[in-house]
């Protein structure tokens, strides 16, 4: 079911009432029938799929704590994260792989043929995967205590709001939310339904509008010119904030009605003045993800200089191709490894040549500088996660600056009309964010008088709904 | 001091606050990092049954505010006197009445001018063309005006190389939306979109959702009395474009030609066309208008298609008038693209037109009421 359908609108308001009426004996019950029946929605036999693995790492917990033997538990929790990884590789990357080795072996010489298995990629699986596997690390480090509550456990993996694109969280951020009372907080309730209008406003009226003319051109980016492709590319930049930050803000809100808190995923990640800080604001429970089980666990940067630029390599490698299967997520991937050891490296001169320049710490004309540099680099690699294939991306890279037309910017979908939409939906986003940034815009709002209030609040939904894309496009990261 | 084991290797590391490094995650005997919010929570809380009362109240606001704006939105559109929304909401309001009237695709949109065929022939005349309709919803909407109108006494309906292709998708359905409560035209559009029962029934529906071209706020414009300049002449729609590269992109994508589909449901819907005007006492003519020369060879079944059209005509007594042969159908000058005639084009073939339909109607008046034979089906070449 996705977040910006008919069946929604009917879902979310239906499950909040049967939830606050319920007693806290039957509400956990409840959420896990009624996330079911919101991931059913999709293909409702894939939920067999989500069953193997919460019945994989439910008792690979429930053992791990029992086994005393550091071998064998170690020995246990390889077995889970395999069996658990088998499934997603299965469904994820067996074609990838395969294909990937019968070109290999054609280009050595092998004529092989491509197994003919087409296998469609169960929505969110390397979501829930992950968040499983973070649970049985966790017990396995003896950071969480194996959960014996077999429907508290199946909830924590399927909860609805976070269960097809994250936020990835951690057990113990959530698992023992499950046994808490959540009373009707009206505060917090409605705290939960205005993050969730924002969250529709990011993805309906910027994310879904850019989509259109992003669609065209990365569709067939060799019939556009070079200023079409830029502006793809900036739009592309736009679409995938919006479309994923809309969908956190969207999953945060309504977790937040129910009364769970679940983990930020975005901080404002284009006002990031290095690569590095980008990392720290974009996507945050996958970062911290890879930090925690592949990063560290590879040694950090607690080793020598050239093992941790290896590890930062392969960390932001198995990063991208975690997004999809495809060699141009793993170059993205790749390239963002890159910028963090080249920045890391080339540190030293750069604080060298902004002394020489004069342009210090902290000044405008720096941040600036560095704001803008940090936002370009993003969109170039943002060309190889969105291009179909590398050879559209090098397409792409290769002809952004060639053959500017400024007759000639419209495309199929997006007329000429639409600019002005979606360049007043951009600037609404830009300065609602560095609004909230000095202020927070909630609270300033929640101190108008009521009529004024409501009008404003009316006057937002009334924008959404006017001005929303619904042509029902899903999330980007409902694929990953 | 650094974080170790972290990704701080950026540009400036001095820049990266403590309180925009994520939690780590804790153990298990500790609460979890309280999630970070910009809002601080007032303190006054409401009643739980309180709160839902005022949550409905809003969303209840907000229900209402979305069936005022379709309501202004549909009248705005209704009240609109000028463009496409003019043209139909004169036909709609059965405000037009002409002798003589044109429907078909773009192509009878685009080609045949009212003005010019009232003047030759001293009949009022109106066009029914629109854009992006295959033979379905033309008839459809032939019905429509049949249904609000006098009945003319001679439609001239105009043919396509896609005439018995139906209609996979609607185009430009908003241009429906203010006229769904017309019976043939909801079920014509109902047959080729089960789902246009939600813009007919959900406010807003067929304003936001099926459209991308912000037709809503024309509506509202026009619900302030403003319309857009008229560009639809007694429903004619010239086209001031110059030939464009429409073609030779054409036909560098299908460099062995193109054929168009021959479907039995879209042979049914001429046959129905043709069942309705006799059932209404009207004079039907079929009419293929000019086609650019070059185009015709790069159709592959053009004869299939076009032996059909003679074998509909021949069986029901009804004349058919190609122009492919007409005798400017390889000036360039003319045309906008190799289907559409441009303004120019469009002026020297409704003259043409209007000048036979002349010499038809007076040898029509001579016979009397005896219908016309077979025989009429002749090319432009012949006459």
């Amino acid at each position: 079911m996705l977040f910006n359908s008919i069946e929604f609108a009917i879902f979310f308001p239906v499950v909040t009432a049967i939830f606050f009426l319920l007693s806290q004996r039957w509400r956990v019950h409840f959420l896990l029938a009624a996330s079911c029946l919101f991931y059913m929605a999709f293909i409702p036999v894939y939920i067999l799929i989500l069953l193997v693995t919460i019945l994989i790492d439910y008792f690979a917990g429930i053992y791990l704590e029992r086994v005393e033997d550091t071998k064998k538990k170690k020995a246990l929790l390889w077995v889970s994260i395999l069996s658990t990884c088998t499934v997603l590789f299965i469904f994820k990357y067996f074609g990838f792989f395969t294909g990937s080795f019968v070109g290999l072996a054609d280009l050595l010489g092998w004529h092989l043929s491509r197994p003919m298995v087409s296998i469609i990629l169960p929505i969110g699986l390397s979501f829930h995967t992950f968040q499983s596997l973070s649970y049985v690390v966790e017990v396995y480090r003896g950071n969480q205590k194996a959960e014996r509550n077999f429907i508290v456990y199946a909830t924590y993996v399927m909860f609805f709001p976070q269960l097809v694109a994250g936020p990835i969280e951690r057990p113990q951020n959530l698992l023992h939310q499950f046994r808490e009372w959540h009373p009707f907080d009206s505060v917090r309730v409605t705290s939960g339904l205005k993050r969730m209008a924002w969250g529709f406003f990011k993805k309906l009226v910027v994310a879904d509008r850019l989509a259109l003319y992003v669609n065209d051109v990365y569709g067939a980016p060799r019939n556009f010119n070079g200023l079409q492709l830029t502006l793809a590319t900036l739009f592309f930049a736009y679409q995938i904030y919006c479309d994923f930050s809309g969908y956190t803000d969207i999953a945060l809100g309504a977790a937040e009605v129910l009364g769970f808190h679940l983990m930020e995923n975005f901080r404002t990640p284009y006002y990031s003045l290095s690569m590095s800080e980008f990392w720290k604001r974009w996507h945050i429970s996958l970062s911290t993800w890879f930090r925690d089980y592949v990063y560290i666990p590879l040694g950090g940067n607690r080793v020598s200089k050239s093992r941790h630029i290896v590890n930062l390599l392969i960390t932001f490698s198995v990063s991208g191709l975690w997004h999809g299967a495809n060699w141009t997520y793993v170059l993205w991937g790749l390239l963002n490894g890159l910028y963090l050891v080249a920045g890391w490296l080339s540190k030293d001169w750069r604080e060298r040549f902004y002394g020489a320049v004069g342009l210090h710490e902290n000044t405008l004309a720096r941040k600036t500088i560095m704001l803008l540099t940090t936002f370009a680099l993003t969109c170039v690699a943002w060309i190889l996660f969105r291009a179909r294939n590398t050879s559209d991306a090098l397409y792409v890279f290769t002809h952004l600056a060639s053959s500017w037309n400024f007759h000639q910017i419209a495309t199929q979908q997006f007329f000429l009309r639409q600019f002005p939409v979606a360049i007043a939906a951009i600037l609404v986003l830009e300065i609602g964010q560095l609004w909230n940034t000095v202020a927070s815009v909630p609270s300033l709002v929640s101190r108008m008088p009521v009529v004024a209030r409501w009008a404003l609040y009316a006057s937002f939904v009334m924008t959404v709904v006017m001005f929303g894309v619904y042509k029902q496009m899903q999330f980007i990261y409902f694929q990953f | 001091m650094q974080n170790k084991d972290s990704f701080d290797l950026g540009f400036s590391q001095n820049t990266i606050t403590a309180s925009a490094e994520p939690p780590r995650p804790e153990s298990a005997e500790r609460r979890p990092a309280a999630v970070e919010t910009a809002e601080p929570k007032p303190t006054v809380m409401l009643e739980p049954w309180k709160a839902v009362r005022r949550i409905a109240c809003f969303f209840g606001l907000v229900v209402l505010l979305i069936f005022v704006m379709n309501a202004m939105i549909t009248s705005g559109l209704r009240r609109l006197k000028t463009s496409a929304f003019g043209a139909s909401n004169q036909i709609m309001d059965g405000k037009v009445n002409a002798q003589i009237v044109i429907s078909g695709s773009s192509r009878a949109l685009a080609h045949y001018d009212p003005r010019t065929i009232e003047a030759i022939t001293g009949r009022t005349a109106f066009n029914l063309g629109r854009n992006g309709a295959q033979t379905d919803m033309q008839v459809a909407f032939l019905k429509a005006y049949l249904a609000h109108n006098q009945k003319p006494e001679i439609v001239v309906h105009n043919l396509d190389a896609f005439t018995f292709v139906t209609t996979r998708e609607v185009f430009d359905p908003v241009e429906y939306t203010p006229y769904l409560y017309d019976r043939d035209l909801y079920s014509a559009l109902g047959k080729i979109n089960p789902k246009i029962w939600k813009s007919r029934y959900l406010p807003l529906y067929g304003y936001v959702v099926e459209d991308m071209n912000f037709t809503w706020v024309l509506g509202l414009k026009g619900f302030f009395g403003w319309s857009p300049p008229e560009d639809y002449f007694l429903g004619f729609n010239p086209r001031s474009k110059k030939w464009t590269d429409d073609f030779q992109n054409m036909k560098a994508n299908n460099p062995h030609g193109v054929s168009f589909g021959i479907e039995p449901e879209g042979i049914r819907v001429v046959e129905d066309l043709i069942r309705v005007c006799r059932q209404n006492g009207i004079q039907l003519i079929l009419v293929y208008s000019p086609e650019y020369a070059e185009m015709q060879s790069l159709t592959k079944n053009r004869a299939e298609v076009f032996g059909l059209f003679h074998e509909l005509a021949d069986h029901s007594s009804v004349p058919l008038w190609d122009y492919s042969d007409w005798k400017y159908a390889g000036n360039q000058e003319l045309f906008q693209n190799s289907q559409h005639l441009n303004a120019a084009g469009a002026g020297i073939f409704s003259a043409d037109l209007a000048n036979r339909l002349k010499a038809y109607l007076a040898a029509q008046s001579k016979v009397g009421d005896m219908p016309v034979s077979s025989s009429a089906t002749v090319s432009h070449a012949q006459d």
